[in-house]
């Protein structure tokens, strides 16, 4: 179920032209094109959008997106590299995550409205909030695992402390950085498209609502659908990205 | 000991410069600030109107996760068990899971109105996922060999199917219902904040604590308030975490993690 990485294969396109199948016998059936628009006048729509608005929608939320995953990620990392190297620093960083991770970012919308007002900004911070937490998370234990005989052989060898932290450590640390990244990306994109949707002034999911209140619901099925293969496109390629960057990691090798 | 005073006087210290900070910029009806969450915490724990929100959002996530769950675990037994279905199902859920729930919000309004039905079919969307691949994993799991000894053992039908398949695979379907629980309680506020904003109220009745934030955002225009429901929301997401945890290790103490 995982490994469906390879994007062109009949085994992948097989089961998806038959769920095309049954949508298009389901909406002949129903006979409501705002209801359930066929899948060939909504292909069509996507067409007609990609050659107007949806390229600009889609720069506008990959820009958010960018712009917030950037920030909260290297925060993130550079905050679990001062909780490693001090421990006050830690005490007090565990005590904030705590308390911050069980409130979604999705309940600081209305408060960032409130804030920022409806636009722009509303978006790109809760994106930095909502990706700070699993690349801070796994860094920190990435860190603390580097197994401390690898870390006495480079000392005892002669490496500097500034050699062993960043050419034994940080490697050392990597796969479950990465994984960490990957994490953020998944609920970036999430929050992106409620954000967008619920207090966002431009993107894919302002979007949406947008053809929505014209009742252009093929449409609206047409950005469902960029938004679904976007998605699956990013997190490919972080994945495809981690491979390449830590192949020489027994935890890559393991998921294949 | 010395950890948690580092950690009391870091939150005072982080309170004070905050209050201390909005009453300097002097714009209290923009910025939240302490004092003013905490006066908003008796004025709201007097009325009735939060409670009755947290009660209707709740409703709403147990319905859509009772939906989700039976769904999950058929298709995740059945994914599991069955490799040719494993095949043809896996890349439809994958092209399913890839688009966030949210996104469906406006067809699930057209299908469903915009009663509760619509924030619902959000919820079971975002929670049946986490719930059919973990299903999926846990059937994999089941140990060959135990299937093989209860087998020769002369174990029946039954006690194979419950005592050896079921226990092995339901601490690993209780982490995905966990998972997608957390995905759930998330997803209601986004739904109900995304249908208050974009469509209309509807009766105060129906509100579930979405609803409500709007409506104190936009009408009420009272951002203390707004903190503390995002507090609340805090804590009852916490709280479910809690519960789905205690659950898993009652229902499963076999279960090494």
């Amino acid at each position: 179920m995982l490994n469906s990485v390879k994007l062109i294969h009949w085994e992948f396109i097989l089961p998806l032209g038959v769920l095309g199948i049954i949508w298009h016998l389901l909406s002949l059936y129903l006979d409501n094109k705002i209801l359930l628009p066929p899948p060939m006048e909504v292909l069509s729509a996507w067409w007609q959008i990609f050659n107007n608005e949806l390229p600009g929608d889609i720069f506008a939320s990959l820009l958010h997106l960018s712009l917030g995953y950037t920030i909260g990620v290297s925060s993130g990392f550079l905050l679990a590299l001062l909780a490693v190297s001090f421990s006050p620093c830690e005490i007090i960083l565990d005590m904030l995550v705590e308390i911050l991770r069980p409130i979604s970012a999705i309940a600081w919308i209305p408060i960032a409205i409130a804030i920022f007002g409806i636009g722009e900004l509303v978006p790109v911070v809760l994106i930095v909030y909502v990706s700070l937490f699993p690349i801070y998370i796994n860094t920190v234990a990435g860190i603390r695992s580097v197994d401390k005989r690898i870390v006495s052989v480079a000392s005892t060898l002669g490496a500097s402390r500034h050699y062993i932290i960043l050419r034994v450590v940080l490697p050392a640390a990597l796969p479950y950085v990465f994984s960490g990244a990957r994490l953020s990306m998944g609920v970036s994109w999430m929050v992106l498209i409620a954000a967008e949707l619920i207090g966002g002034g431009s993107g894919l999911g302002w979007r949406s609502f947008w053809y929505e209140q014209f009742f252009a619901m093929h449409k609206n099925m047409a950005v469902i659908l960029t938004v679904g293969v976007l998605g699956f496109t990013l997190d490919w390629l972080l994945r495809k990205l981690s491979a390449r960057l830590t192949h020489w990691s027994p935890d890559t090798r393991l998921e294949g | 000991m010395q950890k948690f005073w580092i950690r009391i006087l870091f939150i005072v210290a982080i309170l004070i410069l905050w209050e201390v900070s909005v009453i300097l910029d002097g714009r209290l009806e923009k910025f939240p600030h302490p004092v003013g969450v905490w006066e908003a915490l008796f004025r709201i724990g007097n009325e009735r109107t939060l409670w009755v929100a947290v009660t209707q959002s709740l409703t709403r996530v147990l319905i859509a996760f009772v939906i989700a769950f039976i769904l999950g675990v058929v298709f995740g037994i059945v994914l599991g068990s069955f490799t040719i279905l494993d095949r043809a199902l896996s890349p439809i859920i994958d092209a399913l899971r890839s688009i966030a729930p949210i996104a469906w919000i406006p067809m699930a309004v057209m299908w469903l109105g915009i009663t509760g039905k619509a924030a619902i079919f959000i919820v079971a969307y975002a929670a049946v996922f986490p719930i059919i691949l973990n299903t999926y994993h846990a059937v994999r799991m089941i140990d060959r060999s135990l299937i093989h000894a209860a087998r020769t053992l002369g174990a029946s039908k039954l006690l194979l199917v419950y005592d050896v398949m079921f226990k092995s695979a339901l601490p690993n379907i209780l982490v995905g219902a966990r998972i997608s629980m957390g995905f759930a309680w998330a997803s209601i506020i986004a739904a109900e904040l995304a249908m208050g904003i974009k469509i209309e109220f509807g009766s105060k009745q129906d509100f579930g604590l979405g609803q409500l934030m709007v409506n104190t955002l936009f009408i009420e225009r009272d951002i203390n308030a707004l903190v503390l429901y995002m507090l609340t929301i805090g804590v009852v997401g916490f709280g479910i975490d809690y519960f789905m945890r205690v659950v898993r290790r009652l229902s499963s103490p076999w279960a090494l993690l």
